[in-house]
């Protein structure tokens, strides 16, 4: 037999005491595509930053086509023929895919344009992937930069290609082509290694697999002998019968393995006839650069009601997001909650009456890692915590130890810095700082379980769906499809700005109407 | 006539120095190191220069200490904002102060009794042709410095791996370092360049213009020179029109009283830091600053 | 177990050490005896009631300066701009006190001091205004309005239609007109010493910028800007008032700063009057890393030193340069070691 294409014997890392990878041991042979399963937290990134020579591992080795191999950074890695496609895009927004492209040439003096041509025409030949080479990379959509990622990992002839979650901005259309690509790579005789968390994926792509659970191989072999549920029960160490539908779904388990129904909450009658708990009418929102995000967006979300926004990243539900917390001004429209109109409202006015937002980018804008846990739950409302024109301390920390309580926030403290508390943690935070709203009529939820594990999904799930029970309406936007039908009963989609739609998340069609709404293709 | 003449080849004069230190900080600020130090590296290297030039009275291995002197001060720089990580902000202040420090220190320390005296410097060169055009009439080392700024802007034009390799590194250090390129060596190159470029705009501050050490010599030039990268908004050739403009800019304060006009010195000496707001204001176009200019580099882990 | 090695008071112990070697080595290397040199230098500092009074003078400048430059840094603004916003400030400051003539002490000082911090804040604001609306660095505007501040000092002081004092002879030096008896800043009232209440000033403004910083809802707001203006944003600050208050806020000190200055002896505008105050508040608010209580004791520090070295030179004739280089190494190896420290203590 062939020495592996890439074999990894027993390898360690740990960061300041907490283990990330404990005795991984994987074999991936050349023609295949590997997948690495695992949950977030798992250890999967470090694997690939250990591969790629981001990290050095503590303990245990690596071999490369049978020579033992051990990048101490990027570059070696790239010279030993390893490329790998990042979970965030690491391309030069401000130049040109072509000068993107050549950059791994390293610092010679005249670029090897002709030769890049003559290996565009091979790649475009081999796998059927077409890029214009003098477009600026900031002017592309998402999807076609996904595209040069890879192509700029094929550029260089790899013989193992590493792709750390590739699919997470995709819509279904682009997953599929994009599992096409790495199938061909796989048939030209390179070894893929395709890290995700999701399991659809796997099926559709991949040869083999290794499940990682809290840093430890739990398992993995020829995907021929490992049924879908299996593969659960050992991402998550429960058996998929005992899941919440809706956990199942995060998983990417497609709606035929699940046994259960999903509950959708129906409205009584009395309920409908009370205010809208938010009503956009023709909301038009213009970027910087003059082109249109959102066109003419109406929407009604009813008290105790739970609404579900789709969409392939960029098609304008991150504005939609911005736009309800006042992060961008309208241009046209209104933006009404429980009545009162808030289309010009800034953020403050907005809290007051009654809107809750949960920001997509929880570290961009949702809260502040690096305060304390107590400062982030009371800095919209210092004045509450005011004495002789000085801040009282010692009511803050009550109030935020009330809340790591009741939200069973794992914590040091009311004093922890934000920043020391893992993901799932933080989500609570900010969920709790948002549910704490007085009176709440509606929450915006953006991204809501993005790079959370299980427990923080069920939890933060919980949560929202309390708040629908006590009468606020709900809108979350999320690019997980199976974690939007779950959820809610009505699903729409955002493409190039406009809302399409709603999709009854009981239609037996509805994954398929929602993917053919999201990539354009239904008309 | 001959006073537009006289201003033009004095505006030249002028400017010559400021360029050759602002194509290497530009080089420095590509990859995202602002070196503030900039003046110091000028103000070390004149020094250096004259100390040179006086001890062995060979004005060429004077402009070699003088060289020799900017790499050092550069290396130290870079020493600080590449691998310590340092405040680039601070420590280009204090790297000044340093400067004026030890060139002081040293001026009356080494030069003693000789302080301010005459050491063997450049005359104009006496190319036929040449010669005779008053704008053309530099020294030497001038026409070196010159050149070797065409070759920096050549070299590191974004046509070149290296010129991308620049600006790549300058707006993301870390998706340039995951792209395999070398990020700390490249900064390293391009402060070290700084540091020649600075050595040679020393020395021929100290040795074409001036043939002579005084305190705080420079008194400005280096950041004059950092002012022209930014009105040129971090591109080479509109930063050699700006360093050409505050040039003339400089040599009017002399020729405007025999040309007769009567402009008050200051608003000419304030001129190029009011263009440069201009250029960074985006009042008049889009300014594009390198996007990690004075953020270090450290791979995550 | 912190480890001791990498406390900031190890550390600045240290620079401390090293900076003074280095400042003995060029003692020596200058031909004078350490000890005579340590002698000059301890006079020029304590040794006198005037060596203190002035070098009180000088830490009460630079406590204003890196005071407001650590207001601005709570929002995350560098403000390099306290030269300009100090020239700017005098500027305002000459302007009122030359005309102050006949007014008690007890008006034309505050009116003064209120014309010098306007005049820094003014200073500060196209570098915010850029800052908020067109997202300039407002590290490269402020450096350059430096420069242009200290232009304007220079065309004041040598037109005749500005502040330039009257032209009686070939000798008159290009000045302002003394400031009027009123506006000048009162001494403390120490025998034979030129301190004046500069410094008291100074360090009520360093307690009350440590409360409003420490211990207010407006300092907790400061900071989340600073650390995230997106989600301050969203938590419903107002980020850009507090951004260009902030901003403004430091300019206004180094105004203050500016106008202490001119109403401190000789009571005169003039070309260079800032000898660099600007930049050394700065390093003094950087190496302070947000705490008032170490703005304070770099001040004292670099005030102490300053007037020190000017008598190393005059007594000891060790170059003055000497201090420039210690102060230089201190603040260049304490700049260095900040990121061992922190990442000691995070």
């Amino acid at each position: 037999m062939s020495p592996a294409a890439l074999e990894i014997t027993s390898i360690g890392k740990t960061f300041g005491g907490v283990t990330a990878l404990d005795a991984v041991t994987l074999r991936v042979q050349a023609g295949t595509v590997h997948c690495v399963l695992g949950e977030n937290g798992a250890g999967k990134t470090t694997l690939c930053d250990l591969v790629y020579g981001n990290y050095r591992p503590d303990t245990g080795s690596m071999t490369l086509y049978g020579e033992p191999y051990a990048p101490a950074r990027p570059a070696e890695a790239l010279a030993a023929g390893v490329a790998m496609v990042h979970q965030h895009f690491s391309l030069v927004p401000t130049m040109t895919v072509a000068e993107n492209l050549m950059l791994g040439d390293g610092l010679r003096l005249r670029l090897p344009r002709r030769r890049l041509e003559a290996r565009l025409a091979a790649i475009a030949e081999s796998y059927d992937l077409r890029v214009e080479p003098d477009t600026v990379v900031a002017d592309l959509p998402v999807g076609i930069r996904q595209q040069v990622e890879i192509i700029k990992c094929l550029v260089r002839d790899p013989r193992l290609l590493l792709l750390d979650e590739p699919t997470g901005v995709l819509a279904p259309a682009e997953i599929d082509a994009l599992l096409t690509t790495c199938r061909r790579i796989a048939a030209a005789g390179k070894a893929v290694v395709l890290v995700t968390h999701k399991l659809g994926e796997v099926a559709a792509a991949g040869d083999a697999a290794t499940v990682l659970r809290n840093g430890r191989v739990a398992g993995g072999g020829p995907l021929s002998k490992l049924p879908t549920r299996e593969l659960v029960s050992l991402m998550v160490a429960r058996s998929p019968a005992t899941l919440d539908p809706l956990l199942a779904a995060s998983l990417g388990l497609a709606p035929a393995d699940l046994e259960t129904t999903v509950p959708s909450i129906r409205l009584s009658p009395q309920d409908r006839r009370k205010k809208a708990a938010l009503r956009l009418s023709g909301v038009t929102v213009v970027r910087g650069d003059g082109t249109t995000a959102l066109d003419g967006v109406s929407l009604t979300v009813a008290p105790g009601e739970i609404v579900g926004i789709a969409g392939v990243e960029g098609n304008g539900q991150s504005e939609l997001a911005a736009v309800l917390g006042g992060a961008l001004p309208v241009a046209a429209g209104t933006i009404e909650v429980g009545g009162a109109d808030l289309t010009q409202a800034p953020p403050r006015r907005r809290t007051e009456a009654g809107l809750g937002v949960i920001p997509e980018d929880r570290l961009l804008d949702g809260c502040l890692p690096g305060m304390t846990v107590a400062d982030n739950l009371c800095l919209g409302r210092l004045s509450e915590f005011r004495r002789f024109g000085l801040l009282n301390r010692r009511a803050m920390d009550r109030a935020a130890t009330a809340v790591l309580t009741d939200y069973a926030v794992r914590a040091a403290g009311p004093r922890a810095p934000l920043r020391s508390l893992s993901g799932g943690n933080q989500q609570r935070v900010v969920l709790a700082r948002e549910l704490a709203l007085d009176p709440l009529v509606c929450l915006l939820a953006a991204q809501p379980t993005r790079g959370l594990d299980i427990g923080a999904v069920d939890a933060i799930v919980g949560r929202l769906r309390a708040a629908a029970a006590h009468g606020a309406g709900i809108l979350v936007i999320s690019s997980e499809l199976s974690e939007l039908l779950a959820l809610s009963a009505r699903v729409y989609v955002c493409y190039r700005g406009r809302l399409l739609g709603p999709v009854d998340s009981d239609s037996p069609t509805a994954r398929d109407d929602l993917g053919r709404l999201m990539s354009g293709t239904d008309s | 006539m001959s006073a537009v003449v006289d201003l033009l080849a004095g505006g030249v004069t002028m400017a010559v120095p400021v360029l050759v230190a602002a194509s290497g900080e530009l080089v420095s600020e590509r990859t995202g190191i602002l070196n503030l130090s900039l003046e110091g590296m000028v103000l070390t290297s004149a020094f250096a220069a004259v100390y040179g030039s006086g001890q062995t009275d060979s004005p060429v291995l004077g402009t070699l200490c003088g060289v020799l002197a900017g790499l050092v001060f550069a290396g130290g720089q870079a020493v600080l904002s590449v691998t310590v990580r340092a405040n680039q902000m601070i420590v280009g202040i204090a790297a000044n102060t340093l400067a004026l420090g030890i060139t002081s220190y040293g001026s009356r320390v080494l030069l003693g009794d000789a302080q301010g005296r005459t050491v063997p410097g450049f005359q104009p060169l006496k190319v036929p042709l040449l010669h005779d055009i008053p704008v053309l009439r530099q020294s030497g080392l001038a026409y070196v410095a010159l050149a070797l700024v065409v070759v920096l802007g050549v070299l590191g034009s974004r046509r070149t791996g290296l010129g991308l390799a620049l600006d790549a590194v300058g707006a993301d250090a870390a998706v340039a370092d995951q792209a395999g390129l070398p990020v700390r060596a490249v900064r390293y190159g391009a402060v070290l360049t700084t540091g020649l470029m600075a050595g040679l705009a020393g020395a021929q501050l100290a040795l074409s213009e001036v043939h002579a050490f005084t305190d705080n010599m420079t008194s400005g030039l280096g950041y004059l020179a950092i002012v022209a990268v930014i009105a040129g908004r971090w591109r080479m050739v509109p930063m050699m029109l700006a360093c050409l403009f505050f040039g003339v800019a400089q040599a009017l304060q002399f020729t405007a009283p025999a040309m007769g006009v009567n402009l008050p010195v200051a608003i000419l000496v304030v001129s190029p830091y009011l263009i440069a707001l201009l250029a960074v204001s985006g009042l008049a176009g889009r300014s594009r600053a390198p996007a990690a200019l004075a953020v270090p580099f450290v791979r995550k882990g | 177990m912190p480890d001791l090695m990498r406390h900031p008071l190890t550390v600045a112990a240290l620079a401390s050490v090293l900076a003074a070697l280095v400042g003995a080595g060029c003692v020596l290397a200058a031909g004078v005896s350490p000890g005579a040199a340590g002698s000059a230098l301890w006079d020029g500092m304590f040794g006198t009631d005037y060596a203190i009074g002035i070098s009180l003078n000088q830490a009460a400048l630079l406590i204003l300066v890196g005071g407001g430059f650590v207001v601005a840094e709570r929002t995350g603004l560098i403000n390099i701009g306290g030269e300009g916003q100090i020239c700017i400030g005098a500027l305002a400051a000459t302007a009122v006190g030359v005309n102050a003539g006949g007014l008690p002490a007890a008006v034309a000082v505050p009116l003064v001091l209120v014309a010098g911090f306007a005049g820094g804040a003014v200073w500060a604001f196209p570098a915010a205004w850029l800052k908020v609306r067109r997202g300039t660095s407002e590290v490269i505007t402020t450096l350059l309005l430096n420069f242009v501040g200290l232009g304007l000092v220079s065309l004041a002081v040598h037109e005749n239609a500005l502040l330039r004092q009257p032209v009686t002879s070939a000798e008159t030096l290009p000045q302002s007109e003394p400031l009027a008896a009123g506006a000048h800043l009162p001494l403390l009232g120490l025998v034979t010493s030129p301190a004046t209440i500069a410094i008291v000033l100074a360090l009520v403004a360093a307690i009350g910028l440590g409360i409003l910083l420490r211990g207010t809802a407006t300092g907790l707001k400061l900071t989340a800007v600073g650390l995230s203006a997106p989600a301050a944003a969203r938590l419903g600050l107002p980020v850009t008032r507090l951004e260009m208050a902030s901003l403004a806020c430091a300019g206004g000190f180094a105004g203050l700063a500016g106008a202490a200055l001119v109403a401190t002896a000789p009571f005169v505008l003039s070309d260079g009057f800032s000898s660099g105050y600007g930049f050394q508040g700065l390093v003094v608010g950087l190496l302070g890393r947000g705490s008032m209580l170490g703005v304070v004791a770099a001040a004292l520090l670099f005030g102490f030193l300053n007037s020190g070295g000017i008598n190393l030179q005059l007594v000891a004739q060790v170059p003055a340069a000497t201090v420039q280089i210690v102060q230089s190494l201190l603040v260049i190896s304490i700049a260095g070691a900040m990121l061992w420290t922190r990442e000691a203590n995070s």
